[in-house]
């Protein structure tokens, strides 16, 4: 989305749906099959087969058209770059409290709220990663040289911002704690 | 203009594409989760567990490297990953109401230390642009550690496929080989250090990834046993509250820091070489 708007261009819609129609619907299925697999290999006690999801994933598809129709219509009034990432969030987030899902639960039935019994289908956060991370494999192919030149760079780096978060986090603990007089 | 789009979509060139995606998502799945633990004396040193999604993009990168996929594949793929991001950052904003009874019960104190997870910026971002040179993949890999939800965002805002993909990927690959090990020596050193009080340690030892929590809380409750229950709390909380609130810092202010911070310095440092800044954004 971002790249888009980098260059300015106008924003060629009709290939954007598509895309996004198209994409999003593939992921979701796949994400599915990862997760049979994923409860299959790891024995879970409940078996979900792809075709029971299909509540989490056309509700998951509601949410994601909806985050890119306000994207979209927004990106016309607002003055500054919203990342369309952040109204996915911003509604997972509100649609997640239970005072909002319970309700909407109801509609159909469901008695533990509509995110909170449909989203249970899936086994964890991880065999949603997969999909992706299969195209982006293929995609990044075009970047094994840049993996090449900067990994032990990136590796340092990465230990760097470990400890930056360590400490950083250590030393607003320690004051907040100190002015509250629990230390 | 759509119809023509949805068309192409379902070509048999695009089909093509989602098999060989479908037959790496079931390859790497079937992998499965495969656990190291290194072991020294009896006494395990440290462990790792590689996931599936990391053999995924294995596969592919081997594919590629091996001439199997043409050029013209890796484009097609490239709009997939913003996109094919999004059920993800649903499953994780979903914690975010469930938290809620758990934030509002840890006060501010919890809460303003979730700014110290900012502090991965400060030390690296410098090195990263200044000493490494590192260009546009220092912000994929500086502006967090880099865990899961980290790809998600800089799949959805940059696309894996750029230079601030192979950033966050490749931080996130060091993240997971290396950051039980690297947090257990961290964590042991300032638990004898004596600089922090051992509370705000275990509140430090949460940020939002469940081995890298539990790599550096056991080196401090074994220090100050006494403390283990008030510790396993303040980090657990922590932990909770990272990862409700991770994704939302990152894009409002870790990312935006880093981008500002990254034009800065390379500003100050490139502005008489051919702008290295420029080649890398094209």
């Amino acid at each position: 989305m971002a790249k888009e708007k980098k260059q300015k261009a106008p924003v060629d819609y009709g290939k954007l749906w598509a895309e996004r129609l198209v994409f999003s619907v593939v992921c979701a299925i796949l994400a599915a099959i990862a997760n049979t697999i994923y409860g299959w290999r790891t024995k879970a006690a409940v078996m979900v087969w792809p075709w029971e999801c299909w509540a989490a994933l056309l509700y998951m598809l509601v949410i994601i058209f909806v985050s890119y129709a306000l994207h979209d219509l927004l990106a016309k009034v607002l003055p500054f770059d919203v990342p369309g990432v952040l109204y996915l969030a911003v509604l997972g987030a509100v649609l997640s409290f239970p005072a909002i899902d319970v309700p909407l639960g109801g509609i159909f039935g469901l008695e533990g709220g509509l995110m909170a019994t449909t989203f249970a289908k899936f086994y964890g956060l991880l065999p949603l990663c997969t999909p992706v991370l299969a195209f982006a494999g293929i995609a990044s192919g075009k970047e094994l040289k840049n993996f090449k030149q900067q990994g032990f760079a990136i590796v340092c780096i990465a230990l760097l911002t470990f400890i930056g978060t360590y400490i950083g986090s250590a030393v607003i603990a320690q004051i907040v704690l100190n002015a509250q007089g629990v230390i | 203009m759509f119809g023509k789009e949805l068309k192409k979509l379902l070509s048999k060139k695009y089909w093509a594409l989602y098999l060989m995606v479908f037959v790496i998502l079931v390859v790497a799945e079937a992998i499965g989760t495969v656990k190291f633990d290194i072991v020294q004396n009896g006494k395990s040193l440290f462990n790792f567990s590689l996931f599936p999604m990391l053999f995924a993009i294995l596969i592919g990168l081997i594919l590629c490297g091996s001439k199997k996929v043409s050029t013209e594949k890796m484009d097609m793929a490239s709009p997939a990953i913003a996109i094919g991001v999004a059920p993800l950052i649903i499953y994780l904003a979903k914690s975010v109401g469930p938290a809620w009874p758990a934030i509002k019960a840890a006060g501010w104190p919890l809460i303003l230390q979730e700014f110290g997870n900012l502090g991965t910026i400060v030390l690296s971002l410098p090195l990263a642009v200044l000493v490494f040179r590192m260009g546009r993949a220092a912000i994929g890999a500086c502006f967090s550690i880099s865990r899961e939800p980290s790809i998600a965002i800089i799949a959805d805002k940059y696309g894996l496929d750029s230079a601030e993909g192979t950033g966050v990927l490749g931080a996130y690959i060091t993240g997971t080989v290396l950051g039980t090990l690297f947090y257990g020596i961290l964590a042991s050193i300032f638990a004898g250090a004596n600089i922090f009080h051992p509370y705000a340690l275990a509140m430090a030892a949460g940020m939002g990834s469940g081995s890298m929590l539990a790599a550096s809380t056991a080196p401090l409750v074994e220090a100050f046993p006494e403390m283990a229950t008030e510790i396993q709390a303040f980090a657990a909380t922590s932990n909770t509250l990272t990862n409700a609130d991770g994704l939302f810092m990152s894009l409002i202010i870790a990312i935006p820091v880093c981008e500002w911070g990254y034009k800065l310095m390379a500003r100050g440092r490139f502005a008489n070489q051919k702008g290295l800044e420029k080649k890398e954004e094209q």
